[in-house]
């Protein structure tokens, strides 16, 4: 052993029981093919699917595949949506107000079955109309950001149809409700 | 161990690596199961079992494997496993279902998608939490020890590093597949600063994304539908000690006893295709398999020349079924690695009829 002051090296009272270790990764994705049609589509004011020519499911944000007939979809599946449709489902989130919550009232987030030629979107906002009014059937229509406020920038591989920042939400258009039996297969 | 029941690979296919793929992993493994698929001639809704390898670490994705069943074909349920490991495991996991004799087939799949995060962040995650984790001990630097250790022990030199570099890149021009290919005159790369001493570009593997797939059937099956099918004679995998202070990094101890199992030395080979991801693990890999200069070694330019993590391996076994079904030869080895350094080893041995 040398003799030597080791000034790294303190004496503790006790033995280490427990350490910290803090990391962060951070990751940037590349925005892939379909999912840049769908932004350039939001930007213009317009939903964009890709519809698989076999089962006839409509993917909305475009996947650039069928996962149940498991074959490639590109811009010749594309097909242009409906800005309205019905409320399939909803929940009323009640805001914890956790770092990052911009909530801090209760608020909709609903499915909305759009109208022919069909599409799911989930996680939608239901605006101007009072929370406890919002129910399975409801007709709903888009309200869009005005063109030049559209901003596409949270929307990329991993975010589906969160579409906040070029909708303000789905409010009600007032016509009748649909019946149950025309959407209960596609509750989500 | 050698091979109780015979299984063969009747399929394979893999993706064009790329430094930083603009589609999903998912996406780009569509068309490479799809590829596998057609190859085998074994209906989708006929493959018994599929099993992946994938790390979600690679993508910053939760549950990226999942979706990765998407590109499988998944509706109505299939029966599948995942291993957080290199497709070449997942391979392993097949074959030993495949044992089992209640199926006949399988479908196998390695992706990884690199290019979304920062490697040399992420791979120090992987070691242990106390005190390399927070050295921040990537694998660049470690196998720059490695290397150093191996230079010293006087079992290689810069030089003979840099002729491996040169071989792989000037193979891999044949390879559709690579990333890094070209013609290289091994005084310029020598000429080439250090990345980490003793290391040189040249002696790193790329950043890649890709992805392998592979079809296994048992003898039966395979008979039926392929003319000539790569049997797997033997595969075994070992490991050594996590912390890489307490083995000899010059030698690879878990690969020679994988190979010895596998039956590797048993007859001589003819091709093998290593994954040697830094230059100077190649003559470890060679020394402990007992391949000698005679053996074709990475005629696809290896890891050297595209590195998709997690399928990096099973492409190696696809690459060395290949030199069977397509290349007309007899006896190949196909190897996978995992951890740092060399520290977990495959070793496949495949045959011709």
């Amino acid at each position: 052993m040398t003799d030597t002051a080791d000034t790294d090296t303190v004496q503790g009272d006790e033995p280490v029981t427990m350490m910290e270790y803090f990391m962060s990764l951070r990751y940037s994705d590349v925005v892939s093919p379909p999912v840049m049609r769908f932004r350039d589509a939001l930007l213009e004011g317009r939903l964009i699917a890709q519809q698989c020519p076999i089962c006839k499911l409509v993917y909305v944000p475009p996947k650039g595949y069928c996962p149940i007939d498991t074959i490639e979809l590109d811009e010749r599946n594309e097909i242009q949506l409906a800005d309205r449709g019905t409320v399939t489902n909803f929940t009323v989130v009640t805001p914890v107000q956790y770092y990052g919550q911009k909530e801090t009232e209760p608020f909709v987030r609903a499915s909305i079955l759009l109208d022919p030629p069909g599409g799911m979107l989930i996680l939608q906002d239901v605006v101007d109309v009072p929370i406890d009014e919002v129910r399975p059937g409801m007709r709903v229509e888009a309200v869009w950001a005005p063109k030049d406020e559209r901003d596409v920038d949270e929307i990329g591989n991993r975010s589906g149809s969160a579409l906040d920042g070029s909708l303000r939400g789905f409010r009600p258009t007032g016509e009748p409700d649909t019946p149950a039996d025309a959407f209960s297969d596609k509750v989500w | 161990m050698a091979a109780l029941k015979d299984v063969a690979i009747i399929g394979y296919a893999q993706a064009r690596n790329e430094r930083r793929a603009q589609a999903t992993e998912v996406q780009f493994l569509f068309p490479v199961i799809n590829e596998a698929l057609e190859m085998s001639k074994i209906p989708r809704r006929e493959i018994g079992f599929t099993c992946a390898g994938s790390c979600d670490y690679l993508s910053g994705q939760t549950f990226a494997f999942v979706m990765n069943l998407e590109a499988v074909g998944a509706w109505p349920p299939i029966s599948e496993s995942h291993v957080e490991m290199d497709g070449a495991w997942a391979l392993y996991e097949a074959w030993v279902r495949l044992q089992h004799e209640d199926i006949d087939t399988a479908l196998v799949f390695g992706s990884g998608k690199s290019s979304p995060g920062p490697p040399a962040e992420i791979f120090p995650l992987q070691m242990d939490p106390y005190t390399l984790t927070p050295l921040g001990l990537d694998p660049v630097s470690i196998a720059a020890i490695q290397g150093r250790a191996l230079l010293d022990a006087g079992k290689v030199t810069e030089r003979q590093m840099a002729e491996i570099a040169a071989r792989s890149r000037r193979d891999a021009m044949k390879n559709p597949y690579a990333q890094v290919t070209g013609d290289f005159d091994v005084d310029e790369l020598l000429a080439q600063p250090y990345i980490a001493a003793p290391l040189r570009m040249h002696d790193i593997p790329p950043i890649s994304d890709g992805a392998c797939a592979v079809v296994l059937a048992t003898a039966e099956k395979a008979r039926e539908v392929c003319e000539r099918p790569a049997w797997i004679r033997g595969i075994d995998h070992r490991i050594e000690a996590h912390q890489p202070g307490m083995r000899d990094l010059t030698t690879s101890v878990s690969t020679r006893l994988a190979g010895d199992a596998a039956g590797a030395r048993s007859a001589p080979i003819e091709v093998a295709e290593l994954s040697a991801t830094f230059t100077h693990q190649e003559p470890i890999l060679c020394e402990a398999l007992g391949l000698g200069d005679d053996v074709a070694i990475n005629p696809s330019g290896g890891a050297l020349a595209a590195n998709p993590v997690m399928a990096v391996g099973l492409a190696r076994i696809a690459e060395a079924a290949k030199q069977i079904v397509e290349g007309g030869h007899g006896r190949t080895v196909g190897h996978a690695t995992s951890g740092m350094c060399l520290q977990q080893n495959l070793v496949c041995v495949l045959e011709s009829d």
